[in-house]
């Protein structure tokens, strides 16, 4: 059953008062207190000012008028497809659709051989590309972990090669510099067949953080993401602020801070290219007040990214939020509540791109075979969630009903039969319904060692690349590939 | 004679103005501003850093707290002398290069400089050569370098290598943090100590000068 792109919009935590509310105060943050910037984007800002915005150079600050903005923001694109290899892993990003996948930078994961902590390398990345690739609910692939045993100028292209050449789903990562934007577009081409296919079917984007919260543009990652709007490359334009420390302690203030900075990001795009694909990327956070850490599984920030989609929506714009995170350092009951609470709550908000929705621990920190398993059972029941319940007249079920009659069972009637492999989500294997005597038998396996195994059976699949071996080659022979 | 524990109490209790009087109060009993200083304010902050370790303070308390210690210290700074408001540790404290990040790293400073450690901030992005030549301009003895992104983290090595080629390793003892530094990166790379947040941070500063 392919549960991808499924219409959210049950929870809204918003009224739409609200959303106007905090709209509105969005304009006034950039009417009012303006966006700093640093050294390096003179041209961006000369663009900003050439077009209405107000802007400081001594204090190196940018106002925005309101026009200006809705004028801009108006030319983004309201409708954002994201191409897997495989079309049949295609996210059509509008409206409430909901697709969830993984996330993340992490640097860390639990051995999938003795469960101890470690460095993530390459061979980290690969294994978990391919873990994903095989996870149905998984809808797509936001490159996973960090290669910490490569060079760091060898990051981009081997990333992205490595994400490319184990999962067909949609790839998105950062990039590190714009000469490795150049490189990672090259290479996409070469598999696409050309940069115009890439173009048409762009299965890879870029996750750019122009914004250092509060209210500053990153120069390197605002000239990133200028160039992958000139080359028509989908970004997702990342700000995340934690409430308490980069933003207000107030949800409320957290949002319209946010909401600014996407607005301001969303001009700058479309002015460098009007009408580039992008995807607003409000990721509201939490500081840990006791180490002003960051706090992924806050029930809080599920509440926030669900209304973080309705004020993306507000502007016709598709959005990249992150739920689905824990704070827990393995794979246990917190893990669980956080997660499932934290997904199904973005998932029902109608978020159109959630990630960190998979495989991660120790909020963006660490990540695990099993856990890759566990979440793809929860983002499958968060799906089926949003499918709702069918009340049409063969769901309903009158027929049977009466065909049985008052006191029968229904176990071997045809509508049974019909409905028994669709009608409820069957799940990857990793829930556990047996009875107490078969489950002991079997050797009492909690849901981390069911979950184990079943990544360790995946992963023992005869491996193949996506990458055809006549692209493989010539990619090799022009880049670093590690892998 | 003065009672510190209550000058102690109200810096724990937030009440910047209550303190600011207490500390007046006592110079007009008598009392030396050292002693005002190391067994009412240091001491307070102590407690202040305890109470955070153990979750028992929010971070922006530990802030207010360090924020009213200073104003006191303001009171006691021109009758201190010399020797006495000379501190041990002599901090250079920075965001590796290629990392913007600074609100952790602010963190350590303003809590090292309550524990009355002389605190030079140099802010973010900060190249090897900067930090070697700022430890030499600054006669420092304590180096914190900090760093957020995971990626970046491999600019601390390379700046206590920066540190070693300019033969003033002997002279600074180095420490590192930030969220994805751990103690065995900090082994691997060098550093003298690795502190897991701003608390035990400026605990171990000091434990690394006395």
């Amino acid at each position: 059953m392919n549960l991808m792109g499924l219409q959210g919009g049950q929870y809204r935590p918003l009224s739409p008062e609200q959303v106007e509310t905090v709209h509105k105060a969005s304009l006034k943050i950039l009417e009012q207190t303006g966006v700093t910037y640093e050294q390096g984007l003179e041209g961006t800002v000369q663009m900003l000012a050439d077009s209405g915005a107000n802007v400081d150079t001594e204090r190196k600050n940018i106002t925005f008028p309101r026009k200006m903005i809705s004028q801009q923001v108006a030319k983004a694109p309201e409708k954002v497809i994201l191409c897997g290899q495989d079309p049949k892993n295609d996210l059509n990003l509008t409206e409430d659709r909901v697709h969830l996948g993984t996330g993340g930078a992490a640097i860390k994961i639990l051995d999938p051989e003795t469960s101890e902590v470690r460095a993530t390398t390459l061979k980290d990345l690969y294994d978990v590309s391919r873990l994903v690739d095989k996870l149905d609910n998984i809808h797509f692939l936001v490159r996973p972990c960090i290669p910490t045993d490569i060079d760091e100028k060898d990051y981009d292209i081997n990333m992205f090669y490595t994400c490319l050449s184990a999962s067909s789903k949609h790839v998105m990562s950062g990039v590190n510099d714009e000469k490795g934007l150049h490189n990672v577009i090259e290479m996409a081409s070469m598999i696409a067949g050309g940069e115009d296919k890439l173009k048409e079917r762009p299965f890879i984007s870029v996750i750019t953080s122009f914004a250092i919260s509060p209210l500053k543009l990153c120069t390197q990652s605002t000239l990133i993401m200028q160039e992958a709007n000139r080359n028509r490359i989908p970004v997702a334009l990342s700000s995340a602020p934690m409430a308490g420390s980069t933003s207000p302690l107030t949800m409320a203030g957290t949002l319209a801070q946010l909401h600014a900075e996407q607005l301001a990001g969303i001009t700058i795009c479309q002015l460098t290219n009007p009408g580039a694909p992008l995807l607003y990327g409000g990721i509201p956070g939490m500081a840990n007040l006791n180490t002003m850490g960051y706090l992924g599984g806050a029930v809080e920030c599920g509440m926030m990214n669900a209304a973080i989609h309705q004020l993306a929506h507000h502007i016709k714009v598709p959005n990249y939020n992150s739920s689905g995170l824990s704070d827990s350092k393995v794979p246990d009951v917190q893990a669980g509540y956080e997660k499932a609470f934290t997904a199904l709550l973005a998932s029902m908000g109608g978020s159109n791109y959630i990630h960190h929705s998979a495989g991660m621990l120790e909020s963006m920190l660490t990540i695990a075979h099993e856990q890759y398993v566990i979440d793809d059972e929860i983002i499958g029941n968060c799906c089926k969630v949003l499918k709702g319940i069918d009340c049409d007249a063969e769901h309903l079920a009158l027929e049977v009903i009466d065909s049985v009659g008052a006191g029968g069972n229904f176990m071997t009637a045809a509508h049974t039969m019909t409905h028994m492999r669709t009608e409820y989500y069957s799940g990857n294997g990793v829930t556990d319904r047996k009875s107490r005597d078969k489950w002991e038998k079997e050797g009492s396996l909690d849901t981390r060692k069911r979950a184990l195994a079943i990544a360790k059976k995946l992963l023992a699949a005869p491996e193949s690349s996506y990458i055809s071996e006549e692209t493989d080659k010539a990619i090799r022979e022009k880049f670093n590939i590690l892998i | 004679m003065t009672d510190f524990s209550e000058i102690k109490e109200t810096l724990v209790n937030l009440d910047q103005q209550r303190l600011l009087q207490l500390v007046n109060d006592a110079l007009a009993e008598g009392t030396p501003a050292s002693d005002i200083l190391n067994n009412g304010l240091i001491a307070g902050m102590d407690i202040v850093g305890e109470k955070m370790e153990n979750g028992d303070m929010f971070i922006p308390e530990v802030l207010m707290a360090a924020r009213a210690m200073g104003k006191g210290v303001e009171i006691l700074k021109p009758l201190l002398g010399d020797e006495e408001s000379a501190t041990k540790g002599n901090v250079i404290i920075g965001t590796v290069k290629g990392d913007l990040h600074d609100i952790g790293k602010n963190l350590v400073a303003m809590m090292a400089e309550s524990a009355g450690l002389t605190v030079h901030n140099l802010g973010v992005d900060i190249a090897p050569e900067e930090f070697v030549r700022q430890i030499k301009e600054k006669n420092a003895n304590i180096l914190c370098l900090s760093a957020l992104l995971t990626t970046t983290m491999p600019m601390m090595k390379q700046t206590i290598d920066a540190v070693v080629e300019s033969g003033l390793r002997d002279q600074v003892k180095i420490m590192v943090g930030g969220a994805p530094v751990t103690q065995a990166f900090a082994d691997d790379i060098g550093a003298d100590a690795f502190a897991p947040d701003a608390g035990s941070a400026a605990k171990s500063a000091k434990a690394l000068v006395n």
